[in-house]
């Protein structure tokens, strides 16, 4: 601690499910207090009972509570908070909500308000980035107008082209045109979809890049215009635009190109005058070519992997530097050892696209052993709610190098027992063990390419009928392995405590 | 016995018969498979099938049974009307009273003939220096005692039959 700084003491997390719980983990470690906010759904869930203070500040929609951010400010002043961390997701990466938190006196865990409008709006940034000479995937400047603009660039740039939507995430708007015959149409369901999406039907045309892959640079900025990154996380394997595992570092980057990419990463964050921790997002190309995407200006999903390899807290830092502190890391200090990947374990039915399928989990058993680490925000007995991002948990391994890493998520994710609700848990398995994963053949089509008809392995469904008929048969005690780990709602406890859980058996 | 499962839209039949040590399971009409449990409690059981060892999380709910095996998923759901005129499932089935892991009979309440209360102890099992009460799932009267105090019990195998009243 800093001479003249004052550490944050009390903490409102904005968020609710494993990121909320994530981050309270750490502010038990700094001695940072917690109040957790939680809508009347989620009054059970696990964030709520693990905070020092929990309000409820709404019904379920997520405008009539985690997006309320009058009403947050409001229970900031309330429970005295020096301080509001948004996670991800919500009001993030809402410059509106970082503006009113300043006004308000309340320190936003992220960046200031106006980097965050400026990283926000892509065309804008894309200007800026431009002017610096950062490389960009050739395309509009600015929103298109008419379809004549549309047309032209496309063949400037050439096809297939690009279709996305100025205030978009998450592939939302998104389209991709072969040829001109498709663009008309491709431009109107675009603007359509980032109407309805994001309120805004703008939409802007670029090259689309085949083959590539995602890469991100991690980046912490202090107050003071000290600037590191934390290396690479690659996130290429995705499901409708969105990522499912991620892994560092790259197989797609030597040193150099890795230490030239930091650089631009860090160039980039300097140039907006970005400040907390953030990821700058590139493609890369065949030919190792890499393009500025974007800024994600907040504590990522995937940030566990950069945190198992180089073993530095994220969220410890994001604290320090909110608090005033300058940054201690050095660049030279920052080192990767070893290789981690992370599985995200959603509420979700993949053989029905993917569909989010949420319901009541009977039971949960985490897997466990050197190198496993689960941020999860789930537990026996809990039921998810419909209201919300279906994400559950995330399972990150580390191992000392990729082979031992992609062997231990797959043990692992073999011991993650998820009961009651579909989760890719299977389909996951079969990635990990993919021959073109295991080479590090993985681009951003990784699973149009290989998992399009992929159905889950039938093999041991006599072993499921006959344990299911022997399980009918059977008067069996509420003992053993099957013991959920973690027990927080009343009625839960009572089913599951250990002690309760041994049933009529007494020591002899 | 046999019990009726829907998989993905497609109902299969699972006979067991229990033989001395270990159960006969046969599917539909396949080749019967000499099926022993190793352990069973309410949320897994450690099978071993023709010699080789799986071990099944399982969970349930109404009429549905949720199993995870080596990561793999599976959702069972009960054919209706056979499993709602039983009564509630997994208790009452069978109206077997048995010992959920290998171990000793300790005690024995009953005999042949005696009728009994639901949720009365009628056995005292020990395996792994704990004693297990076993308890009667229903009101009835006891048809059969197959074990005396002192006898080693296998996971599973009927300590007590009853009839129910």
């Amino acid at each position: 601690m800093g001479e003249g700084t004052k550490m944050i003491k009390k903490v409102l997390i904005a968020n609710r499910g494993e990121i909320a719980v994530r981050v309270i983990r750490t502010c038990k470690e700094l001695d940072i207090k917690t109040v957790a906010v939680y809508s009347t759904i989620d009054k059970e869930s696990l964030h709520t009972q693990i905070a020092d203070e929990s309000v409820c500040i709404g019904n379920p929609p997520a405008v009539e509570s985690y997006l309320n951010m009058d009403l947050l400010i409001e229970t900031a002043k309330k429970t005295g908070v020096d301080a509001i961390h948004p996670g991800y997701g919500f009001l993030a990466e809402n410059s509106q909500f970082a503006k009113k938190c300043e006004s308000a006196g309340i320190i936003f865990v992220g960046p200031n308000s106006k980097a965050l409008a400026l990283v926000g709006d892509k065309v804008e940034c894309r200007k800026t980035m431009q002017k610096h000479n950062i490389p960009l995937i050739p395309g509009m400047q600015s929103i298109g107008g008419n379809i004549k603009e549309f047309k032209e660039m496309a063949k400037k740039v050439g096809y297939p082209v690009l279709i996305k939507a100025a205030l978009g995430g998450g592939g939302k708007g998104m389209r991709i045109v072969k040829n001109e015959k498709e663009l008309e149409r491709a431009v109107a369901a675009g603007r359509r979809e980032a109407k309805s999406a994001f309120g805004n039907e703008s939409v802007y045309l670029e090259k689309y890049i085949e083959k590539p892959r995602h890469i991100e640079f991690q980046v912490l900025a202090d107050n003071f215009g000290n600037v590191i990154h934390i290396f690479e996380r690659e996130c290429s394997i995705q499901r409708r635009y969105q990522k499912i595992i991620e892994e560092t570092p790259s197989t797609a980057l030597n040193d150099k190109l890795r230490k030239k990419m930091g650089e631009t990463a860090k160039k980039i964050i300097k140039t907006t005058g970005y400040t907390n921790a953030g990821t700058v997002e590139f493609l890369l190309d065949k030919n190792k070519n890499f393009y500025f995407l974007e800024v994600n200006a907040r504590i990522q999903v995937e940030h566990p992997i950069t945190e198992l390899v180089t073993g530095v807290d994220l969220v410890k830092q994001q604290f320090l530097i909110a608090s005033g502190e300058k940054l201690t890391l050095k660049q030279e200090d920052i080192f990767q050892r070893g290789h981690s990947i992370e599985a995200r374990i959603y509420a979700e039915d993949t053989e029905s696209d993917f569909l989010p399928c949420p319901g009541k989990i009977h039971l949960l058993k985490e897997p466990q052993g050197p190198g496993i680490r689960v941020d999860s925000g789930i537990y026996s007995g809990w039921e998810v709610p419909t209201h919300y991002d279906p994400i559950l948990s995330k399972l990150i391994v580390w191992g000392e190098n990729r082979e031992v890493a992609i062997k231990r998520i797959e043990q692992a994710l073999k011991n993650y027992i998820i009961l009651g609700i579909k989760t890719p848990i299977p389909f996951l398995i079969d990635i990990v063990r993919h021959p073109q994963f295991v080479k590090g053949e993985t681009y951003t089509n990784f699973i149009s390419q290989n998992m399009e008809d992929w159905k889950p392995n039938r093999e041991l469904l006599d072993t499921a009928l006959i344990a299911g008929a022997i399980h009918l048969q059977t008067r069996l005690p509420s003992v053993g392995q099957g013991m959920p780990q973690r027990v927080i709602s009343q009625e839960v406890a009572k089913s599951s405590s250990p002690w309760l859980e041994l049933g009529d058996w007494s020591n002899t | 016995m046999e019990h009726r499962f829907i998989h993905s839209g497609e109902t299969y039949k699972v006979t067991i018969e229990p033989k001395e040590n270990s159960h006969e399971v046969t599917i539909d009409d396949k080749q019967p498979l000499q099926v022993e449990v190793v352990s069973a409690f309410t949320n897994s059981l450690s099978l071993l099938i023709n010699g080789k060892i799986k071990t099944v999380y399982l969970a349930e709910d109404k009429q549905k049974k949720y199993l995870s095996i080596d990561g793999n998923y599976f959702e069972l759901e009960l054919e209706k009307g056979r499993t709602a005129k039983r009564g509630r499932v997994g208790l009452k089935e069978g109206n077997v009273v048995c010992s959920p892991m290998p171990g000793s009979v300790v005690k024995i309440f009953v005999s042949e003939g005696n009728e009994v209360k639901e949720g009365q102890v009628l056995t005292i099992v020990e395996a792994m220096k704990m004693e297990n009460e076993l308890k009667s799932p229903i009101k009835g009267k006891v048809k059969k005692v197959n074990f005396s105090e002192g006898e080693q019990v296998d996971a599973l195998q009927p300590i007590v039959e009853l009839e129910a009243l």
